[in-house]
């Protein structure tokens, strides 16, 4: 925040003074459009798909977006609560880049454990441990040793990656034990009990950050450090939490992970670029347009629902990215705007 | 004389009901095939669904095999629903998911690790769609498409052992024996092979690897070449699948060792290329039809859902490419 305060004048500046009425105009109805906006799209996008594909809307097929959308929304969800306590400027606030290659990791661990003739306990502590670890790792170069989140976190990201490869030789390592059947298998109502996981795994994560006095200084840690630090609060703690939180929850996605894919698999860091962007894009789905829990998961939940829709409809999915591409560009400008006209 | 022209008209009649009976047994014979051939005219997937998967289309054989599918379903008559995973593992499982809910009249799955793919082909089985696969040897497949390996096998070897005229060493990359197709192939060079006692096989072996498969054969074969510096001294380098042949051919040209050759399997474009230029070591190549493939998948859906049944497997012929066919060839494959 601090640094969009020292950009803004610069940008203002840069513009004519004549089109000020009509940028802040301009900002005004981002604003609008953003706050109210999101969820009328929404909205439209479902109501569309239900009229287009009569499947659509039924509770069979939403069962099947949540649960394709539980690995994405579990890791989106994670990288939210960084964003939350390092601030949302995207190049020096808080991210955690190594999400994806975790969760990558944690699901070879998880199926190399099982491999080894051990139980889903164990594999399951293996993996929760091992997307921990990272995390700790992570919080180290960010709150010890000072590292921006960006490059901290790239850096971890290789490695993780490197450490999947030597121990999966960069092969699939399939597992198959009574629990990951459970997993990825219906529960009650026909619905995925992936879909369940993800709802519940949201309801506490939202409880946590949204409701507690440590999501409140989280928040206050992120938006504004100095003030956060003057008021005595724990703020490298706070921080360094956040990455292992983030880490635990790569690990939590890493078993989802092992029982949708019947094992291991190679391409996790595939998920990066997905995860930040759900996790960017959530920010719409709030009130005042801040990083939170459900507008992450709203915004994994949109994502998914867009590439079922068209899949139903027989549009090629890779329009899918054009889409997602088009949204962010829309919300970037569209905050971009409403800050401008806040400073 | 009656009874001549009776015993005559008998014998005539004789001779006449043979030639109806020949002619009836020849139009027969000759009309056999045409039922099959009138079936083939008549395949049909009007108002039929078919799911198309593949995991991905970012290489020659698997683009060529989906568009194949996704034409072939519109040509008969049947909508085609066609997912592309771009070797995404989790975005293959969601498709098969999806796909599995919007209960198409059939799915035909194109490549794919058996492992990740397995528990959902079996949860389309038990959804009651049936599923056929390209190149997948999965037990929930009630039909595999796939090249006839044997052939493929045995046409590179006769053609090997008839270029260097029955006699020499051959060199061999023999690295993925635990992959089926691969052990196929090199089985058939040894059955080949042991007809031909003057041919000898290289001991020990190559090992060819992934990844860096070309950079690795370039290696290996130069220094072979070291260890076999006389002209003469090495006839042929033979490997399973066309991608260690480049990086042996690579090596034999810059090694100036031309009077080597190379053979392999796949028929892939930069291949095949080599196999036309008159001064590559590149001899021969068999390249398999990715596009039939996809066809013949979709005519067995067709007739799946007509009511017959399907072998367990539909063998493909592959095409061997030497230098005198491979323009040909590149063509039919409609490459270049």
């Amino acid at each position: 925040m601090s640094v969009d305060v020292s950009f803004t004048p610069t940008l203002g500046a840069e513009n004519a003074a004549p089109q000020s009425r009509r940028r802040s105009w301009g900002g005004q109805a981002a604003a609008i459009a953003l706050r109210g906006g999101s969820f009328v799209a929404f909205a439209a996008i479902l109501l569309y798909f239900s009229l287009a594909a009569p499947f659509f809307f039924t509770l069979g097929n939403i069962g099947n977006v949540l649960g394709q959308s539980a690995i994405l929304g579990v890791l989106a969800i994670g990288l939210t609560v960084v964003i939350i306590a390092g601030g949302s400027n995207v190049v020096t606030g808080g991210i955690d880049l190594s999400v994806a290659a975790n969760m990558g990791f944690s699901a070879a661990v998880y199926a190399s454990v099982i491999q080894l003739g051990y139980g889903d306990g164990p594999a399951v502590l293996a993996s929760l441990s091992t997307g921990a670890l990272i995390g700790a790792v992570n919080a180290f170069a960010v709150v010890v040793v000072g590292v921006v989140p960006l490059l901290a976190t790239l850096a971890v990201m290789n490695v993780v990656a490197g450490l999947e490869l030597v121990l999966t030789q960069n092969t699939v390592v399939p597992a198959t034990t009574d629990f990951l059947s459970f997993l990825s298998a219906a529960g009650p109502f026909g619905l995925p009990v992936l879909a369940y996981g993800l709802l519940a795994f949201t309801a506490v994560a939202t409880a946590v950050v949204q409701f507690t006095p440590t999501g409140l200084r989280l928040y206050a840690t992120g938006e504004f450090p100095d003030a956060a630090r003057a008021a005595g609060l724990p703020v490298r703690r706070l921080i360094a939490g956040s990455f292992l939180a983030s880490g635990v929850c790569a690990g939590l996605a890493g078993i989802l992970s092992v029982s949708y894919l019947s094992g291991s698999t190679t391409g996790a860091g595939d998920m990066l670029l997905p995860v930040v962007v759900t996790a960017l894009l959530g920010t719409v789905f709030s009130r005042r347009l801040v990083p939170t829990i459900t507008g992450t998961l709203l915004s994994a939940l949109l994502v998914g629902f867009l590439v079922n829709g068209f899949q139903l409809m027989n549009i090629s999915s890779t329009l899918v990215n054009g889409v997602q591409g088009l949204l962010i560009i829309l919300v970037v400008s569209a905050t971009t705007l409403l800050r401008r006209q806040e400073a | 004389m009656d009874n001549e022209e009776k015993s005559g008209f008998g014998r005539r009649e004789l001779l006449k009901l043979s030639v109806l009976a020949g002619t009836v047994a020849a139009g027969a014979g000759l009309l056999r095939p045409q039922p099959a051939f009138a079936q083939a005219g008549e395949l049909s997937l009007k108002g039929k669904r078919i799911g198309i998967s593949t995991a991905g289309t970012d290489h020659f054989f698997d683009l060529q095999a989906y568009n194949a599918q996704i034409e072939e379903v519109k040509r008969l008559g049947g909508e085609p629903i066609a997912v592309d995973a771009g070797r995404n593992d989790g975005k293959l499982v969601a498709q098969l998911q999806t796909l599995i809910a919007q209960k198409p009249d059939a799915i035909v799955q194109l490549l794919g690790t058996l492992t990740v793919i397995d528990p959902w082909l079996k949860k389309a089985r038990d959804a009651g769609i049936p599923v056929l696969t390209i190149d997948v040897g999965s037990t929930n497949s009630l039909n595999n498409s796939t090249s006839d390996n044997w052939g493929i096998g045995k046409d590179l070897a006769l053609q090997l052992v008839s270029d260097i005229g029955g006699e020499g060493n051959i060199v061999v990359f023999n690295g993925f024996y635990g992959v089926t197709p691969c052990a196929i192939r090199y089985d058939q060079l040894v059955n080949v092979v042991k007809y031909f006692p003057k041919v000898k096989i290289i001991q020990p072996e190559l090992r060819d690897v992934i990844p860096n498969t070309v950079q690795d054969a370039f290696t290996q074969i130069t220094a072979i070449l070291n260890k076999y510096p006389e002209k003469g001294s090495i006839k042929a380098v033979w490997s399973a699948w066309d991608i260690p042949q480049l990086g042996a051919t690579q090596a034999l040209t810059a090694a100036g060792r031309t009077e080597i050759k190379t053979y392999g399997v796949d028929g892939s474009p930069e291949v095949l290329q080599l196999v036309a230029d008159p001064s590559s070591p590149a001899a021969a190549d068999v390249a398999q039809q990715p596009a039939e493939l996809g066809r013949v998948a979709i005519q067995n859906v067709a007739r799946l859902l007509a009511g017959e049944t399907l072998p367990r497997e539909t063998y493909i012929p592959a095409i061997l490419a030497n230098k005198a066919n491979v323009k040909e060839v590149s063509k039919k494959l409609g490459i270049g």
